[in-house]
């Protein structure tokens, strides 16, 4: 399998961190993206891929009172999703229904649900469970977890428990186990903590610094991906923390983002802060693998591993999200700004 | 017509038919009915109605065919007569003979009858005589038979009555066959009639043979009789029942005794060793007399070997089991001591020594195998030997890596990681050189066993020789293969190791012990690199004369040596490269994540503690870029102990001082860009954009070389790129974006002055410069004045620090 070289390109106006893929929309391959300007007027993008899949459609634009930090679409409405915003002072976030017939309006105005605004400090992001309905939210800021209850219909969401991630463990992401609606996990400055969203308590954690990005495998269980800073992405299974079941060398600079592919096994991408976007074929399969042997594995089996790196980006990687409706097509955000789609080649 | 058809078959079945007519009665037998299939023309069949052919004939034929039918018929018929008449003329002969055989047989019965009855009277005569001589004989005959049984019982009682004289004779004549030969005789009367009438006799002679046992012994058991005596002796006794066993049993235990004292010692050793390292010695030193004496004792024990042997000839087992566990405990010895740290060739000496004695034993036990036995132990030997140094190898580097340990927490030496990487490179190059002369030693000892097995050995034992020294060859490189890449795996587990607890320290703002960890990295990473630039090379280089040696030697002898290149080399030079060359880029970048990871955490801490929103006017450079420059002077000082110049650096340096110039007027250029985005942030990035369009676009990850710049290079510009990446998460007021300005201008000069790529940095404090006024709400930048006044106080007081602290 071959990644193509260059793939479909689209230019948002400004500088942007955050792309998602609308998972609810089955007739499209659509994705939303929301810029990052702390000056202008800022914009989210809905994103169409064309039916040949040979251009990046914008379908629809969007005001948005804020630079925009955060984005995910909910995975059962497609016209709803959720940002994370900052006015430069101060953190907010928010639920957005896309206005129904906003092709026909002029200026379509995004239409709030709700405000998620019980956070206080530095929101990071807004989580929605990706494996099906469910009306409850979770947001985390650098120093609290909230779970939310969400009603669509009323436009309304309640604080339904929160958690303070305790002392000195400020929270800079996290991602919500698709196997188990009651499990998040939240990464903090030295480790990634497991919570457990009916006791609001933490379960578990795995001791490893500078996790900047997980993403649990949707197709595997037990099977958790986390970025590092430094250290490249492991892979961890969550029955055994004490070591990562594989490492992989991630980017010449920091790994900012991870994301497994929600079709096909083993498939990972990773974007980077050296302007490239890898994508990694691991097996997973092997689990028994010591971590030891995996240390002393060969240098080849580790190049084997990296099938593609694409690198047709000026500036540092933030966002990436599979396509679930065709899962051989991944979206990718460079700070500039410019957004990338690329296909596998089988 | 059918006689047209087949006449000739006609003919031959006509005169077989004829035949068996005559012969056999039976007609049935004839296979055809003939008035079925031949009505007419068949002439031979019983039913043949000769008018009735006639007439037909002569229907239905022309004249032509009538006479030619006639002619034939006449031919037939004259053929028919001549067949009967040979067969009557053959059978009458015999009638002839037979005749005359029957006349001559009735004259010869005529006179038998009478002839028949004389007999018989004359028999008649005879039988009566018999009979009267047998009656008049009997009596006298039963008499004679008594008379003689008498004889030969007497005679017997004499020969015992005789016996003691006669034991004592032989005694004396030292007869001992025919003393036990006619005490065996006299032993069954002995035994039934001992008790009673020959009592004295039997005591008499029981006493003669006592001494005769005793003697036998002592001849037993004196080494100065005969071989050939001893073993006679040892046959009489065992005649005489007596338990031999339990003599033989002794003679063992002696000489398992003296195998006690032939097991080679450390002292035996030592003075081999001595003898073989100076044979110029050998001759004045008093101590190689006393070396010799153990050669002396292997000579007897051989001669007593041998001697057992052949009293004993049914005892090999014992025996070869005896000498079996000699050479096993010398072996041993022998391997215990190449455990040591030795040199190879005092391996061989003692080798050889063992070598010696068992061929010596070998002469004697052919049956033993020993020599086969023995190399299979010489091999044990030499492959625990090379196993050994291999692993001494390792400890040796284990040692001089922990080394770097032990020099940085005393902090005695000034340079401790650049003796940690001579010590270990050193210990690398030796020990592989020291093995390597093992290898050559062993392969030398491999050979001198061959010159000294030609003459005591089969032809078939040489391949097993071949082998041997083919598997020893194996051995090495194996050795080598296993040895590297044990090391391979140890580095990468201390780099992994490090990387575990660095990670805890990570948490603990990067103690002491991290520091040592990321040197070490890097110390394994140089000296991955030399193994595969130097190291291996120079192995391979001295591995190709044996080589050709073995090849020579194989070629020489029956071709044995073959299969070692049908296997190919255990040895592989080139995959051992490349697993070290990328392990030591391995541990490069692993170095360089780990020096990294510590600026991060440096840069993490000082962007998130204050609220760059609410930041106060810039009053001087901030204290970060202190600790920033602190922590690239430590990476510069460990990266020059250990890595080696590269060699562009000279070039590089004149560049960077005709490029000072330029550096100090980038503060104008970039307040001129930062000064035009204030105005117009939108178009800012469109600009920028292009900016980078047109600017040559500078290659921020390059590969990372082995040498001091490239890696002080790539942590800059990583650092910078981390800077970069934190300034990008934060946003700022105007303060905070000029507290910004100043501490990137006061870091330029530095970090210029530290990297080789200058125009890479540049480019990357521009990029964080720009990303700092991207992410301000009100990016006004210092005047330059201010930022120059701002810079200078921090230089002067930084240059009085280094002063004090100087």
């Amino acid at each position: 399998m071959q990644g193509g070289s260059s793939g479909i390109g689209y230019g948002l106006k400004y500088q942007a961190r955050c792309i998602s893929d609308v998972k609810a929309d089955t007739d499209h391959t659509s994705f939303l993206t929301g810029t990052l300007s702390l000056k202008e007027e800022n914009e989210v993008h809905l994103l169409r891929l064309s039916s040949g899949g040979t251009e990046l459609i914008c379908e629809g634009l969007f005001s948005h009172p804020n630079e925009i930090w955060d984005l995910s679409s909910c995975p059962f409405d497609q016209r709803i999703f959720s940002t994370v915003f900052s006015t430069g002072e101060s953190y907010g976030a928010a639920i957005w229904q896309i206005p129904e017939l906003y092709g026909q309006l002029n200026s379509p105005q995004l239409e709030r649900i709700a405000a998620l605004d019980a956070h206080v400090g530095k929101i990071n992001c807004v989580l929605w469970w990706s494996s099906g309905r469910h009306d409850k939210l979770v947001s985390i800021d650098e120093e609290n977890i909230f779970l939310w209850s969400l009603d669509c219909s009323n436009k309304n969401a309640q604080v339904q428990s929160k958690q303070s991630s305790g002392m000195l463990h400020y929270l800079s992401g996290g991602a919500w186990d698709p196997h188990d609606v009651n499990a998040v996990a939240a990464t903090c400055e030295s480790s990634v903590q497991f919570w457990d969203l009916r006791s609001m308590g933490k379960t578990n954690s795995i001791e490893h610094a500078h996790v900047r990005n997980v993403d649990y495998d949707t197709k595997k269980k037990h099977l958790l991906v986390t970025a590092a800073d430094e250290s490249g992405i492991h892979l961890w299974d969550l029955r055994m923390l004490k070591a990562p079941i594989q490492e992989l060398p991630g980017h010449t600079h920091w790994t900012w983002a991870v994301c497994c592919n929600p079709e096909y096994d083993g498939f990972i991408l990773s974007a980077g802060t050296d302007s490239t976007v890898n994508l990694w074929l691991v097996s997973t399969s092997n689990h028994d693998e010591l971590p030891s042997e995996s240390l002393v594995e060969s240098p080849n089996q580790r190049a084997n591993s990296l099938l593609n790196s694409y690198s047709d980006y000026e500036d540092s990687v933030y966002g990436l999200a599979w396509s679930s409706r065709e899962p051989w097509i991944f979206a990718s955000l460079s700070y500039d700004g410019r957004v990338r789609n690329h296909m596998l080649e089988k | 017509m059918s006689g047209d058809e087949v006449p000739l078959d006609e003919k031959a079945r006509r005169m077989r038919d004829l035949l068996s007519s005559f012969y056999g009665p039976d007609p049935s037998m004839s296979p055809n009915p003939p008035s079925k299939f031949a009505p007419f023309d068949a002439i031979n069949s019983n039913s043949f109605n000769a008018d009735h052919y006639l007439n037909l004939l002569i229907h239905k034929s022309s004249l032509e065919g009538l006479l030619q039918r006639h002619v034939g018929m006449a031919a037939e018929i004259k053929n028919l007569d001549t067949d009967l008449q040979m067969l009557v003329y053959e059978n009458y002969n015999k009638f002839i003979s037979a005749t005359d055989a029957i006349k001559r047989m009735n004259s010869n019965i005529m006179g038998m009858e009478s002839n028949m009855e004389q007999l018989l009277e004359k028999i008649k005569t005879v039988q009566s005589r018999s009979d009267g001589v047998n009656t008049s004989l009997f009596e006298k005959r039963e008499h004679i038979e008594k008379l003689h049984l008498t004889r030969n019982l007497l005679r017997k009682v004499q020969f015992i009555y005789d016996l003691p004289a006669r034991l004592g004779k032989c005694i004396k004549s030292e007869a001992y066959a025919d003393a036990v030969r006619f005490y065996t005789g006299a032993m069954p009367i002995f035994k039934a009639y001992g008790d009673s009438s020959f009592q004295d006799c039997k005591r008499a002679s029981e006493e003669a043979i006592a001494i005769i046992i005793k003697n036998l012994q002592g001849k037993l058991f004196s080494d100065s009789e005969s071989i050939q005596a001893r073993a006679e002796a040892a046959m009489l006794l065992k005649q005489l029942d007596f338990p031999v066993d339990s003599l033989k049993e002794k003679l063992f235990e002696k000489l398992e005794q003296s195998l006690g004292d032939l097991q080679l010692k450390d002292e035996d050793i030592s003075r081999c060793l001595l003898m073989s390292n100076d044979p110029s010695k050998l001759e004045n030193h008093p101590e190689s007399v006393a070396a010799t004496v153990h050669e002396a004792s292997v000579q007897e024990f051989v001669e007593a070997v041998r001697a057992y042997r052949v009293i004993f000839p049914d005892s090999d087992k014992q025996l070869i089991k005896l000498a079996q566990e000699l050479v096993t405990k010398n072996f041993e010895t022998g391997e215990q001591y190449g455990k040591k740290r030795i040199r190879a060739a005092d391996l061989l000496a003692v080798l050889r020594m063992i070598w010696k004695e068992v061929l010596q034993m070998d002469e004697v036990l052919h049956e033993s195998v020993l020599s086969e036995f023995s190399l299979e132990a010489v091999q044990i030997t030499v492959k625990h030997h090379v196993a050994s140094r291999f692993s001494h190898l390792l400890h040796d580097i284990s040692d001089a890596l922990a080394k770097v340990y032990v020099g940085q927490k005393e902090g005695m030496e000034e340079f401790p990681l650049q003796v940690a990487l001579g010590a270990s490179k050193k210990a690398v190059l030796q020990g592989s050189m020291d093995i390597l002369l093992c290898f050559y030693i062993s392969a030398a000892l491999k050979l001198g066993i061959c010159h000294l097995d030609f003459r005591q050995l089969l032809d078939d034992d040489l391949e097993l020789l071949v082998k041997l020294r083919e598997s020893i060859l194996n051995w090495v490189q194996e050795g080598f293969q296993d040895f590297f890449r044990e090391l391979h795996g140890r580095f990468l587990l201390l780099s992994g190791r490090n990387n575990s607890s660095s990670q805890v320290h990570g948490v603990a703002e990067g103690t002491q012990g991290d520091r040592i960890l990321a040197s070490l990295v890097l110390v394994l990473a140089q000296l991955s690199v030399f193994i595969e630039q130097t190291a291996i090379q120079r192995i391979t280089e001295a591995n190709k004369p044996p080589f050709i040696f073995m090849l020579e030697i194989a070629a020489s002898f029956a071709g044995g040596g073959i299969r070692l290149y049908e296997n190919g080399p255990a040895f592989v030079p080139g995959e051992i490269c490349r697993s070290f060359r990328s392990a030591g880029e391995k541990l490069l970048h692993h170095y360089i994540n780990l020096r990294n990871q510590r600026i991060s955490v440096l840069l993490r801490k000082r962007f998130t503690t204050p609220n760059w929103v609410k930041h106060k006017e810039p009053r001087e450079v901030h204290m970060f870029v202190d600790l920033l420059l602190q922590e690239l002077e430590a990476i510069e000082k460990e990266v020059k102990q250990v890595l080696p110049q590269g060699l562009l650096r000279r070039h590089q340096r004149n560049d960077s001082n005709g490029s000072t110039n330029s550096s100090r007027s980038n503060p104008l250029r970039e307040g001129k860009l930062s000064r035009t985005n204030t105005q117009k942030a939108r178009s800012q990035l469109l600009e920028t954009h292009l900016a980078k369009l047109f600017k040559q676009k500078v290659e921020i990850f390059t590969k990372v070389e082995c040498t001091q710049e490239s890696v002080i290079t790539t942590i800059v510009k990583f650092s910078l790129k981390s800077l970069q990446e934190f300034v990008r998460h934060q946003t700022f007021n105007r303060s905070g974006f000029q507290q910004i300005q100043l501490d990137i201008q006061y870091l330029r000069t530095p970090l210029k002055e530290a990297a080789e790529n200058e125009a890479a940095i540049d480019f990357l404090i521009d990029e964080v410069s720009v990303a700092a006024a991207e992410r301000c709400l009100d990016p006004i930048p210092l005047e330059q004045p201010i930022l120059d006044k701002l810079i200078q106080a921090k230089l002067t007081k930084s240059l009085s620090q280094s002063a004090v602290s100087s």
